[in-house]
Order: structure tokens, then sequence, then C-alpha cells
């Protein structure tokens, strides 16, 4: 697999995240109810850990798949190295977050756990990418 | 321009370089969101001191004169979360929203007879009914007999805009002071709402007064116009989508409600 493809592999599953993210964000600016399978979305969202230091957790994530899809550009190793940092980041505070939703909130919301899914899988692509570009001599 | 690499010296630099900037990200997002989440003393909030046991009012009994000082812990958060977790809610539904039965409750928060069948019926008709998904409760909130009951169920049915009405009614039932006596208290809400993990409890006082509460608060009040309601608590079931029917009883013990759901889930 070539560099190239990795970052177009990143680019999609940043934009797909990003999508997540900003299905969660206009539902809380425009108050339309949350498809949600799960049942809990609505109540998830609306907890008091939906925000960090006032900013909409959606928000930050946004902006984070924002940002993992813009390091896609370069080819350089900063850019894989800030891709990876971002998404290893978003990760780990992903698994916190399920982490509350499951013990502390008692309700799933789905959206969050798609989310998930999506960093998981970006962070296995830019781990990769950064150990392949980081070889590059 | 040299790059990063070049800079840290070498590959293992470079991934140890990622890793603590990540952890720190993530570390200090965690702690933001711990922080902010602990509902400390906010701007023109009424404070609660952390330990006044001593004016809990969990144990104040029905028709006593007495409203709780202000400034105190509400009892029965552990029980409440006990009672309702793993169940779906939607703003004032409990339950699977696909049971096959609904059962709806026109209550007054100060009415001591619906304190007496949330603390000894409900938890028997929930774990029974309920839980398993055949039921699905519907909380009608009117109120009529004082100021303090439409400043209660404003409340509530702002918990019920973050899904949480049932824990808020539980816990302010687990904590009625007498009747029209002041003891709906901002300290004493804002206390409630605390008891319950993950609610917001800035949103949750500020959505008092909105005109999503002020809309639930006049249909309600219409429903009960429309079924007759004359006294709290009243009880109406049927099949879901169908017909509610009156349920007369002859107490408010679990064993009253059996009869009527049990023929209604044959």
């Amino acid at each position: 697999m070539t560099d190239r493809t990795l970052r177009g592999a990143i680019a999609v599953l940043a934009l797909a995240g990003a999508a997540v993210a900003a299905y969660l964000v206009y539902a809380r600016y425009t108050g339309t109810r949350l498809a949600c399978t799960t049942g809990g979305c609505e109540t998830v969202q609306h907890s008091k850990y939906a925000k960090a230091a006032g900013i909409p957790v959606a928000v930050l994530g946004l902006t984070a798949y924002v940002a993992v899809f813009a390091t896609t550009f370069s080819a350089r190793v900063e850019g894989a190295a800030i891709g990876a940092a971002i998404v290893l980041a978003g990760l780990a505070f992903g698994v916190y977050l399920i982490v509350i939703q499951v013990a502390v909130i008692d309700a799933i919301c789905q959206w969050c756990l798609a989310s998930d899914g999506i960093l998981a899988l970006l962070a296995i692509a830019a781990a990769e990418r950064l150990r392949r570009v980081a070889a590059k001599p | 321009m040299r790059s990063v690499k070049h800079l840290l010296g070498s590959r293992a630099a470079l991934f140890a370089a990622v890793g603590i900037v990540a952890v720190g990200i993530a570390a200090a997002l965690i702690v933001v969101s711990v922080v902010g989440s602990s509902d400390k003393k906010k701007a023109g909030a009424t404070p609660i001191p952390a330990t006044t046991a001593a004016a809990t009012p969990g144990t104040t009994a029905p028709g006593s004169t007495t409203a709780p000082a202000p400034g105190f812990k509400v009892s029965g958060g552990a029980a409440t979360a006990k009672l309702f977790g793993g169940i779906p809610q939607t703003k004032n539904v409990l339950g699977n929203p696909k049971a096959p039965v609904t059962m709806i409750e026109f209550a007054d928060l100060q009415c001591p007879f619906c304190r007496d069948y949330a603390l000894n019926a409900l938890p028997t008709i929930v774990r029974d009914y309920v839980r398993p998904g055949k039921v699905k409760l519907v909380f009608a909130g009117i109120a009529f007999i004082g100021p303090d009951s439409e400043t209660a169920l404003r409340a509530t049915y702002a918990a019920g805009l973050q899904n949480r009405l049932w824990n808020f009614l539980d816990l302010l039932y687990r904590n009625q002071g007498a009747e029209n006596s002041g003891w709906v208290t901002d300290p004493l809400l804002r206390a409630a709402a605390q008891a319950i993990p993950g609610v917001d409890v800035g949103t949750l006082l500020s959505a008092r007064r909105t005109t999503e509460v002020d809309n639930a608060l006049l249909a309600t009040q219409q429903q009960a116009s429309s079924a007759r309601v004359s006294s709290t608590p009243s009880f109406f079931a049927g099949p879901t989508g169908g017909t509610l029917n009156r349920i007369n009883l002859t107490s408010l013990g679990p064993s009253a409600f059996r009869p009527t759901l049990d023929a209604l889930l044959k």
C-alpha cells in the first residue's frame, strides 16, 4: 500500500467522521431530534458530559476530523505526525466517553459509537502512515 | 527546512513525541470534561453546602408542617438510579416505546397519595411490567394543590427534556414536604438534579420557563380536563395507540394494578 493510498483512506475516514460529527452539531443547534435506535442519543447529547470547557464535544469532534482531513494533503512527516496525534487523542477521549455513557449516564449514543469506530480505523491508518513516512530516509 | 524526524533524531523519538502529544491532548480533554461536569457553583446560582445531612428532607413525613431548610442534599439518589437504570426514557414516557400496553398517571407532586403510589407500587410495576417491555408509563403532571405543585412540575418536565423525568420525579417524591409549605425550593430542585448522573443541572433549571415546558403543562392540563380528572393520582390504561380507560382502584398497592394490566396483556 502506498502512502498516497493510505492518505486517501485517512481522508475518506476523516470525512465520514466529520459527517457524523456535523450531524450531531446540526441536531444540537437546530433542536432536531436525533435518529436513534439505541434510545439514548438525546440523553447523552443533553448530558453534562456533552460539553468540554463549554464547547460541545460534537464541535470538538468536527474540528478534529477536519484537521485530520487537512493533514492528508501533506506528504511530509509533520502531516503524518500531527494527524496521528489528533487521532490518537480523539480515540482516547472517545474511550473515556464510552465509559461515561455506560457507567455514569446509563445511556448509549449510537452516533458516538459510530464516531469511535471511525476513530479506531483512523488510528490504525494514521499509525501505519506515520510508520511508513518515518521509515523513509 | 529540517523535518521533525531529523530534529527529534530517530523514529522512536518521533513516535514517542506523537504519543506524548496525543496523551496530553486526551488528558486535557478528560480533565476539562470532568471539571466541567462537576456542577460547581455557577454565577447567580444558589449555593448548596456540601454537608448538610441534618437538613436532609428525605425523612420528612408527609403532613409535616416545616419546609426543608435551604441548602441540603436529597436522599434516595441511589435507589432512584437503580429503579430506572437501563430503562429507556423519552420525555415523560418510561419504558419500551413499542410496549403493547400504556398506562398514564395524572399526578400532583405535592399529593401524598401520589407519593405513596410512587414509593410503594411503582417499583413493582416497573420490575414486573415496564422493565420486561410489557407496559410503558406516561407521567401527566397537573398542578392543582398550590404554587409548589407548579414549581415542582416545571422542573420535572425540564428534567424530561434530558430524558430523566422519572428519576427527578421519584427524587421529589422521596423528598416531599408538606403541601404548600414552600418546600419546593431552588436548592431542593438543584440537589435533586445533581443526584441524577449525567444531568446538566444548569440546563435543567434554566429550561423550567421554556416554551417547551409551558406547552407540556398546557397539553397535560387539557388532557386532564378532557379525561375529567378531578383527583390525583388518577390512572388510565389501555392498548398502546388505542383507547385508555380509567383504572378504578381500591388501593394504591402494586396488586391493585395487576388485574387491569394482566387483562390488557392477554
